[in-house]
């Protein structure tokens, strides 16, 4: 594969289902690029701050990036706040952009054209990623929480989206400088995120089919939660025995029984794996399901390893 | 084992049932299941489903569920042990076509309906919203509730990033169809002029020139004639919008709030059943899914594993004890886990209805798996 693996790229797009683990793949992966000595920026979209439960401070809204870790900066981006923003720097007389601000019309109209507010948070992404000091860019890496699967997609593919509506004016020529950046394999990857689970891995999969299916490139994809199980199918016959075995003592039985269900277990998330990989043809990296990822519990760091060394992220060898 | 609800009794007459509760947890398998249930006790139902759920789809006989109804064959349930004494039928959200069909109910006449069906800011509408999927979903419950041939209908609800959305979508949406501030601005423009635009009409101005530096004139062209030609419509959309809020809210609907027993979609799930307490939407119950069953043995440690995988005709059996014995604690852990999480759900909640159903082993999205979801609904 020509393009270069994900933790080359510069800027990383973490996409998926509710409730498969985005943020906490978005997190394990800033942290893995701030571990390998990146100046890393964790990019939060909407106003709920998920990663800041994962981490012990509370990154500011809409503020300055908070550091969370030694390289690591978390931010989240207000839509609202970003369209003032943006306003202010389009529009440069300040009592138009108050005027604007406060008009119910504004507010009508930034709702209903079409990707407006995606428009404006991915220009605010663009200039974080564009931003410098002197002559080196701020931030080394950047890695964005993007809304769920729909959404995601939505603010993705903005700039396409805009592209079909014809017309001229700086929201068009916006949406064309970042179609460029979003658009090239080099600088930005999208990452897919699923659990082994059927509705989570076919919504992966029709994402996958509608960003390849508009230029957007998708580097890899995670299977989130994938039980780890000590047990083979080799050990299969003689657990049952034992677990059927009216004879054994229940706390036997019971052993046999969870070693069995282990085993089913794994066996399940490595057929929902290979369809997420068959179907997709994309590289997908695996992460343990971890029991605790609570600060100071150690599961987001046992992610991070697993991650950064995963043939699908890192590039094989 | 205390005592168990029987959830699909307690909905039994009920004309509405809402599944809602955070992404990820199996609102869908636990919609599909109660609606299977109440089909069994003899109901006309049908089942709305928001994810497309393929698997789902093939375990009840749906070669391609879409936004027409389709039947469940009874033979096919029947075969997993359960008799639809009524009817099932499922289908899956398109609010594509929901929102085309409540433009014609309400386009003032042919032209304008053309006219709106036909504007590109129109068909970007249902990704651009903010809760044009919500509201679509509640659309096309009222359509099929009204159409009088279901005796219940079962809602799965919009995966949302929270779950509450789902409450503030219709608002939200009328309130952005209603656009009266833009309207007013826009008249001298669109020909609304009655509305004695001549007092808004400077600042308007400037607000409109502004907006179409930024926008460009074309865009903002169609913008505006997709807000004018909502014009005639407000009416009907708002009197909707009353009308499944008093659905919603009467003695004819329950909200069944599911959630897992983990942390985050609990925290969402009591969030969610507060909101609804106060909100006056009648509440069914909580149902916890995909609860770890304790192991059998209570805290007792295996007695003779090692031996008796000797016997089974084990290759290792002293690793494989070890290993099986730490996958028995591993499992009493999550049980215990689990018993703590709903206790500190419902704790708070006021001892709410709850149904807990147990993790399978593999998804419930054979027909037998569903059943099997629909029995722990009915607390059997």
């Amino acid at each position: 594969m020509a393009s270069p693996p994900l933790l080359a790229r510069r800027l990383a797009f973490v996409l998926g289902k509710g409730g498969v683990g985005k943020t906490t793949v978005t997190a394990a992966l800033a942290l893995g690029l701030a571990d390998a000595g990146h100046r890393t920026l964790l990019i939060e979209v909407g106003s709920e701050q998920r990663s800041s439960a994962l981490f012990t401070t509370t990154p500011s809204l809409g503020g300055e990036p908070a550091q969370v870790r030694p390289g690591l900066f978390s931010l989240s981006i207000d839509v609202e706040r970003s369209i003032e923003e943006y306003l202010a720097a389009q529009l440069k007389v300040r009592p138009l952009v108050e005027l604007m601000v406060r008009s119910r019309a504004f507010h009508a109209v930034a709702q209903a054209a079409p990707g407006l507010a995606e428009l404006v948070t991915l220009g605010k992404i663009w200039d974080l990623a564009t931003l410098v000091r002197g002559d080196t860019p701020v931030w080394d890496r950047l890695v964005v929480d993007c809304p769920a699967t729909g959404h995601g997609i939505a603010l993705l593919d903005v700039a396409g989206r805009i592209g079909e509506l014809s017309g001229s004016g700086p929201i068009r020529d916006q949406a064309q400088k970042i179609e460029q950046v979003i658009h090239h394999p080099a600088a930005t990857g999208i990452v897919v995120v699923a659990q082994p689970e059927e509705l989570a891995v076919s919504e992966a999969l029709e994402a996958i089919d509608t960003l390849r299916s508009r230029d957007l490139p998708v580097a890899a994809a995670v299977m989130n939660s994938v039980a780890p199980s000590a047990f083979t199918s080799g050990d299969e016959p003689a657990l049952a025995a034992v677990a059927a075995d009216a004879s054994a003592d229940a706390a036997s039985r019971a052993a046999a029984g969870a070693a069995l269900a282990s085993l089913r277990r794994s066996e399940h998330d490595a057929a929902e794996t290979m369809a997420l990989a068959g179907g997709s043809g994309v590289p997908v990296a695996t992460l343990p399901l971890v029991p605790q990822l609570s600060p100071g519990s150690g599961g987001l760091e046992l992610l991070v390893a697993a991650l950064v060394v995963d043939p699908a992220i890192r590039g094989a060898a | 084992m205390t005592d168990r609800l029987d959830l699909v009794g307690a909905l039994s007459g009920r004309r509405v049932v809402v599944v809602a509760g955070a992404g990820g947890v199996g609102k869908t398998t636990v919609s599909a299941a109660l609606a299977l249930g109440l089909a069994a006790r003899g109901a006309r139902v049908a089942v709305v489903t928001i994810d497309p759920a393929r698997r789902l789809a093939a375990a009840l006989g749906i070669a391609d569920l879409g936004d027409t109804p389709h039947r469940v064959d009874p033979a096919r349930v029947h075969d997993a042990g359960i008799a639809l004494v009524g009817s099932l039928d499922a289908l899956q959200l398109d609010p594509r076509a929901t929102f085309d069909r409540l433009v014609a109910r309400h386009a003032p006449d042919d032209a304008a309906r053309e006219r709106i069906l036909a504007n590109r800011i129109y068909r970007h509408l249902s990704g651009t919203v903010a809760g044009a999927q919500e509201f679509m979903a509640v659309e096309r419950l009222y359509e099929l509730v009204d159409s009088g041939e279901y005796d219940a209908v079962v809602l799965d609800t919009p995966p949302a990033r929270n779950a509450l959305d789902f409450l503030d979508a219709p608002e939200r949406m009328t309130r952005f169809i209603e656009g009266r501030g833009l309207r007013l601005l826009l008249g001298p423009r669109v020909g609304v002029g009655r509305l004695g635009w001549r007092a808004l009409h400077a600042g308007g101005s400037m607000v409109m020139s502004a907006l179409e530096r930024l926008t460009g004139a074309e865009l903002l062209g169609e913008i505006t004639e997709f807000l004018q030609s909502f014009d005639g419509m407000y009416q009907g959309f708002s009197d909707r919008a009353a009308s499944v809020h008093a659905l919603l809210t009467s003695n004819s609907t329950r909200f069944v709030v599911v959630t897992g027993p983990r942390p985050e979609p609990s925290a969402e799930a009591a969030a969610l059943w507060r909101r609804l307490e106060t909100d006056g939407y009648p509440l069914g119950a909580l149902v916890v899914n995909r609860v770890h069953d304790q192991p059998g043995g209570g805290e007792a440690q295996p007695l003779d594993l090692a031996r008796r995988l000797t016997q089974a005709g084990a290759g290792d059996p002293a690793g494989l004890a070890a290993r099986a014995t730490t996958a028995l604690d591993e499992a009493r852990a999550r049980a215990l886990a689990d018993r703590h999480e709903i206790a500190s759900l419902i704790g708070p909640l006021g001892g709410p209805p709850l149904v807990t159903i147990p993790a399978l082993d593999d998804d419930p999205v054979e027909v037998a798996g569903l059943a099997r979801v629909t029995r722990e609904l009915q607390g059997t």
